[in-house]
């Protein structure tokens, strides 16, 4: 559906994208995903035809758009800044692009019509969108695009100026509007949360290119580099050198990973995530391994332990507390507790 | 605390020195005799001769005329000057603007001057048309001014929405952009109104004999004696010119939002 190849773009010294290879299916909720200065607002700019590629082709449904204008595409953006147009009232707006169209007055009545009601802002068309909260506007932006039914949708950090409640509405709102219009929307965020809350497909971004590409749980459970394992939320990198199905971590303790495909004396980063971490109830054939507590964070739902291995080997451990795992202050700083994890959850990274 | 005495009655003297020789014009405009020192009854004789005066009336027309043009003209140049010194790209738009700039500070009578013997020098006759041209070159600068940290301002996205929506470049300047500025550039257009309408010195060097401007017309009229008509002329053009800044100050306000004469209400 669309497929970058090859793609490049330089500000001068600046490599913002390097030879990105992408393909992104029909209908697919599409994330690109990294911290700010990755590349991948650029990406997008480039798909909606607001940057020139250095080099490389953009296919959009198999034709060449790469050097195609940005209203000779049949693909839409919302901006970061919503962009609305501020001496017109909301309705006009929505209706700005089927009016470049030509598209009949009837039918333009029809669909502004039908496409604010989805957004439910049925009854704010004619006001100015300076009058509108936060969400709302982001409301207006999202009609505003998604009137024209393009074959693509492009979402620059759309959600990034809401507060976090309104945020987590919006992100489920914005994938059931996604399901029902069955438009490929390609979302750029740095928040992993929602990448991995609202994505089909995740592609990381750092430094200009793809990191790794893949479901949600592919990137949290599989990550492919360093990089991924850590942008995903708390990993516990433990760097040491692999050597026969083992790594011995820098504090000298050894813990066994399994065979994997690294030479004998490599150095690795061994990782385990805070939740695959056990403090009790251990299970036959787990890694066991000691600590001493040296933090507990209470946040509500989850209590996370700080826990040192050995001297300069810490790791986060998350616990849920359920009814019925919670036990008041189970743990206090300086205690010495079990630690076990499977073998399978072990993440070695070179 | 303490009154600020001294500080008020300083502020007090410098609004009667600014004013009282205004209010002088202003009251003997009414006064019905010729006297310009003692005021000896209310009428509008004088008011009377300037509209029987055919040569003012026509000068009036003319520097209507000129302003009205030299508002249009600089406002077309000034907006595209602004558009293009914000977005042009390395350092020609740098260059650009300090030139921009010298016109606001080269005395103007050195402007005038100047335009004179360009006229001459290219062997242009001086008439209405050589005013208009000198005034639209002075105003340039003014209207780019007011302009350019409105276009500054502008998000680009908005611009780069329209055409993302199928518009092209001119449709998104025409139906987005320019409406954005739509306040800056009706504030300034009033604003230039006002400024050429009084201007003196450039009027004074590009003008040919007849018709001359306004303030030309009443400057030739003092030096063969002082007429109490250049006394309504003068309260005239006074009211004329309170009435335009004041919508130029209302323009924003009308619009709801900021982007006027901010130079002048100080917001």
């Amino acid at each position: 559906m669309i497929r970058l190849s090859n793609l490049s773009k330089s500000f001068g010294e600046m490599h913002a994208v390097r030879s990105l290879d992408l393909d992104i299916e029909a209908g697919q909720f599409f994330s690109l995903l990294g911290p700010s200065g990755c590349g991948k607002t650029t990406t997008l700019r480039m798909i909606g035809g607001f940057e020139k590629p250095s080099a490389g082709v953009i296919l959009l449904g198999g034709k060449d758009v790469t050097y195609e204008p940005p209203n000779k595409r049949d693909v839409n953006t919302v901006f970061q800044s919503y962009a609305l147009f501020d001496h017109l009232s909301v309705w006009d707006n929505v209706a700005f692009g089927l009016r470049r169209k030509g598209v009949a007055k009837a039918e333009i009545t029809q669909r502004v019509g039908a496409t604010l009601e989805m957004v439910q802002l049925g009854e704010l068309g004619t006001r100015k969108p300076r009058t509108l909260s936060g969400g709302q506007r982001q409301r207006v932006a999202l009609a505003r695009a998604l009137v024209n039914r393009p074959r693509v949708l492009l979402l620059d950090e759309p959600l990034a100026a809401l507060d976090l409640k309104l945020r987590r509405q919006m992100q489920i709102e914005l994938k059931q509007i996604q399901r029902e219009v069955g438009i490929t929307f390609i979302f750029v965020t740095h928040d992993q949360d929602e990448a991995l809350t609202m994505s089909d497909r995740v592609a990381v971004m750092n430094n200009g290119v793809v990191e790794q590409c893949g479901t949600p749980e592919d990137v949290y459970e599989r990550p492919a580099t360093r990089f991924v394992a850590s942008f995903m939320g708390t990993s516990n990198l433990m760097p040491g050198v692999y050597a026969d199905g083992a790594v011995t971590l820098d504090g000298g303790l050894t813990v066994n990973v399994g065979q994997r495909s690294f030479a004998d004396g490599t150095a690795v980063s061994l990782s385990v995530r805070p939740e695959k971490i056990w403090l009790s109830d251990f299970e036959d054939g787990m890694t066991r391994v000691r600590g001493t507590v040296r933090e507990t964070v209470y946040s509500g739902p989850t209590t996370t332990y700080l826990i040192d291995l050995v001297p300069g080997v810490r790791v986060a451990v998350l616990e849920q507390n359920t009814a019925r795992s919670r036990n008041e202050d189970r743990w206090a700083g300086g205690e010495t507790v079990d630690l076990g994890w499977r073998t399978a959850d072990c993440l070695v990274l070179s | 605390m303490r009154k600020p005495r001294t500080a008020f009655a300083f502020t007090v003297l410098f609004f009667v020195l600014l004013y009282l020789p205004v209010a002088v014009v202003v009251l003997f405009s009414f006064n019905s005799q010729k006297s310009l020192t003692v005021y000896e009854g209310f009428s509008l004789r004088w008011y009377e001769a300037f509209f029987a005066d055919e040569a003012l009336i026509e000068s009036l027309g003319m520097s209507l005329r000129v302003s009205l043009v030299a508002m249009v003209g600089s406002l077309v140049l000034g907006v595209a000057l602004a558009l293009g010194l914000v977005r042009a790209r390395g350092k020609l738009g740098l260059y650009a603007g300090f030139i921009m700039l010298v016109p606001l500070i080269t005395p103007e009578i050195v402007t005038g001057v100047a335009s004179l013997l360009l006229f001459k020098g290219l062997g242009i006759p001086l008439s209405t048309m050589t005013v208009m041209i000198a005034e639209i070159t002075f105003s340039i600068s003014y209207v780019t001014v007011i302009l350019r940290s409105r276009v500054a301002a502008l998000n680009r996205e908005v611009e780069e929405a329209a055409i993302d929506l199928g518009a092209t470049r001119w449709q998104a300047l025409l139906l987005v952009t320019l409406p954005a500025l739509l306040p800056s550039i009706l504030a300034s257009g009033v604003l230039i109104f006002a400024l050429v309408f009084d201007d003196f010195v450039l009027a004074f060097f590009t003008t040919g004999v007849t018709p001359q401007p306004l303030s030309v017309r009443i400057y030739s009229a003092i030096r063969f004696g002082i007429q109490p008509t250049i006394n309504a002329v003068g309260t005239l053009m006074l009211l004329g010119s309170i009435a335009l800044i004041g919508l130029a100050l209302l323009i924003p306000r009308f619009f709801g939002r900021r982007g006027g004469l901010s130079i002048l209400s100080g917001e």
